[in-house]
């Protein structure tokens, strides 16, 4: 018989994208991973009592809109001059949030960002069901929502089509595209994870289901190799995407020449504080989900260290687009515009102006300390501060400039409705109702992709590349941070 | 399809087959991992996706629809509109950015399903449940004849299971 050399020497850890720069102490095999991720889908008391309340808050909205429907858009608490209220403000805050999913899973894959691999999932399920909720919006605001298909240029018996020069045909386009390509990203990427719970399913109807989700996937070379190229495209095309959109809807307000908003710096100042409050949803959504799920060895405080980061440029970009929007009023020497930044901080709603900048300017400067960078709680607790500053920061940009205009005789108020409340409470009941449904259905971590991170078994001990014949890593030269969390 | 399906549970051991496998030419292979792996795709030698072309395609075709849409549609209602031309190109790259990522896209994922042969409904032969979760597994399709040649060679290099495809 003739000899069989053993064992391939080159490249048994060779770097898979994933893996690059991070580590899963912790995760020992892959059959770990199965067992860990799957074990999250068990359905529990806890999850269905929040499934309640979403749904209870989501009928809240529901009822609200019933009521506007038969009553009439008065009852969103509009009153000239400020015809954009509430659902605007929302509208913005929700597509925000939408961005963290893309950018974690797109640019960050890009740029081999390894502490995307945990969290990207649940980033993108969060950023298609954002965008779910942010599309309500505009629907909602229009006032007749069956007609909302009038934005979309289809060949019609009018011979009209929709005003390609306007912002608002621009969002419809951005939007719509956005949330097609963050839904196809979402399920090619699951698509080999649906795979690995057919193959685990015992109950046949079940079985069947994810056979067909799963489209037939086999984790075979040619199906594999043909996907990384897909995901890379994919992701090469919603990096500009990511920064369009939210470029689009600062166009909503910077082509107006109201005080305030025709300004050149909005679409980086909008894409920044976008990534901001997204990545603060994505702690509000993770930093519960490690502790209930018990996946702490999979979100490390090596992965919340590395968000705290991004948040922390963030904040500090967002900041010096606030403080700009003051310099240039000032610079500019016009006087309406001088007039309308004095009264945003000092005027009828100052305290909005200074919850903002507590939320999003002051609080962030913690994470200076690595300390607290590392701290859960304190990340939770600053995510849910920075996910109000930043909802106050679109009630900034819209109420103080439509009520505070060119000519004083049009100044005028705005009186938040209950009806716009429960419209705010439906929103968050809506977007957790879809994102706890998902993650008791589909795997809240990409599977595949963890296994890239997980040292694979092999037979012969490769000392050179730091792992054991059973797989496992070698130890590591200094402390591992992040494995005794 | 006949042949013999391998399963292994080392990487390592799963590479020196495929290597082996390769110069011996008993068949074509088919390997399973439950993770993209770049040691596979080195053994393996794949050419490179055609997938790209797909999104090439795609992309200028949607930015072509999206230009197109936008100055036909101000072109056959001509009404000025903020003081712009009929056809304002500025305004309309943002239309034809966003079809030609929609469009471009959507190619790529149908580049990946015709090429990868997916949706399949029908049981593929030599998968096994197991090469999605922690072991790697190689079908070669061959006849009878080399059918035991290559069982031998998968054996050898340490394979945990090897099976006969009817």
């Amino acid at each position: 018989m003739a000899s069989v050399v053993h064992p391939v020497r080159e490249g048994i850890r060779g770097p898979n994208i994933a893996s690059a720069d991070v580590q899963l102490p912790a995760v020992r095999d892959y059959e770990q991973v199965d067992r860990d991720i799957i074990g999250t889908l068990g359905f529990t008391k806890k999850w269905f009592l929040g499934l309640s309340v979403a749904v209870l808050a989501m009928l809240i909205g529901v009822s609200a809109w019933i009521y506007q429907i038969y009553w009439g858009l008065g009852q969103a608490g509009y009153e000239p001059p400020v015809m954009w209220g509430n659902y605007i403000i929302t509208f913005v805050f929700w597509v925000g949030i939408g961005h963290a999913g893309t950018l974690i899973s797109a640019i960050l894959y890009l740029f081999r960002a390894g502490f995307r691999t945990s969290i990207y999932r649940a980033a993108e399920a969060m950023t298609v069901f954002a965008v779910m909720t942010a599309g309500l919006f505009p629907i909602i605001h229009i006032g007749r929502p069956w007609k909302f298909f009038w934005l979309i240029p289809y060949p019609n018996w009018r011979l009209l089509w929709p005003n390609f020069k306007s912002p608002l045909v621009w969002d419809v386009f951005a939007i719509s595209t956005y949330l097609t390509i963050s839904t196809t990203f979402l399920f090619i990427g699951l698509i080999p994870d649906i795979a690995v719970l057919r193959d685990k399913e015992t109950n046949p109807m079940r079985k069947r289901i994810l056979s067909i989700l799963s489209l037939g996937w086999r984790n075979s070379d040619r199906e594999w190799r043909h996907f990384a190229k897909a995901y890379l495209f994919l992701a090469a095309f919603s990096t500009p995407l990511v920064l369009s959109v939210h470029s689009v809807v600062s166009f909503d307000f910077a082509m107006a020449l109201t005080p305030g908003w025709h300004a050149s710096i909005f679409p980086p100042y909008f894409v920044a504080g976008a990534i901001f409050s997204g990545f603060a949803m994505v702690w509000t959504i993770a930093i519960p989900m490690r502790k209930w799920f018990k996946l702490e060895h999979y979100i490390t405080l090596n992965h919340l260290d590395a968000t705290a980061k991004v948040v922390l440029f963030t904040s500090l970009v967002v900041g010096s687009a606030y403080m700009i929007e003051f310099f240039i009023a000032w610079y500019s020497s016009v006087r309406a515009e001088q007039e309308f930044f004095w009264n945003r901080v000092f005027g009828q709603w100052w305290w909005a102006a200074w919850i903002m900048l507590l939320c999003n300017m002051a609080l962030p400067m913690s994470l200076w300390s690595q300390k607290l960078r590392r701290n859960p709680t304190w990340l939770f607790v600053l995510s849910l501060f920075i996910n109000l500053g930043m909802w106050f920061e679109r009630f900034v940009i819209v109420v103080p400039s439509l009520s505070h205009e060119f000519e004083p005789w049009q100044w005028g108020g705005y009186m938040v409705s209950w009806v716009d409340m429960a419209f705010l409470v439906g929103s968050f009941g809506w977007f957790f109702m879809w994102f706890l449904l998902f993650v008791k259905q589909l795997p809240v971590m990409a599977i595949a992709e963890l296994k890239e991170i997980v040292a694979p078994r092999v037979k012969y001990a490769h000392h050179d590349q730091g792992i054991d014949t059973a797989g496992h890593h070698l130890p590591y030269g200094t402390a591992t941070p992040g494995e005794d969390d | 399809m006949r042949g013999v399906t391998g399963a292994f549970h080392e990487l390592d051991t799963t590479v020196a087959a495929i290597e082996d496998l390769k110069k011996k030419r008993l068949g074509d292979i088919t390997v399973y991992s439950p993770t993209i792996r770049h040691e596979l795709d080195h053994a393996i030698d794949a050419p490179v996706s055609v997938v790209r072309r797909f999104t090439l395609v795609g992309g200028l075709l949607g930015v072509s629809f999206g230009y197109w849409i936008a100055i036909w549609s101000s072109d056959y209602w001509p009404l000025v509109v903020g003081g712009k031309a009929f056809a304002s190109w500025i305004p309309y790259t943002i239309i034809g950015f966003e079809v030609m990522v929609l469009v471009g896209a959507l190619s790529t994922v149908a580049g990946m399903f015709i090429n990868s042969r997916i949706p399949r409904l029908t049981t593929t032969t030599g998968y096994d449940a197991r090469f999605s979760g922690g072991y790697f597994g190689i079908f070669i399709a061959c006849d009878a004849a080399k059918a035991d040649q290559a069982e031998a060679l998968l054996l050898q290099h340490g394979a945990a299971e090897v099976r006969r495809e009817a």
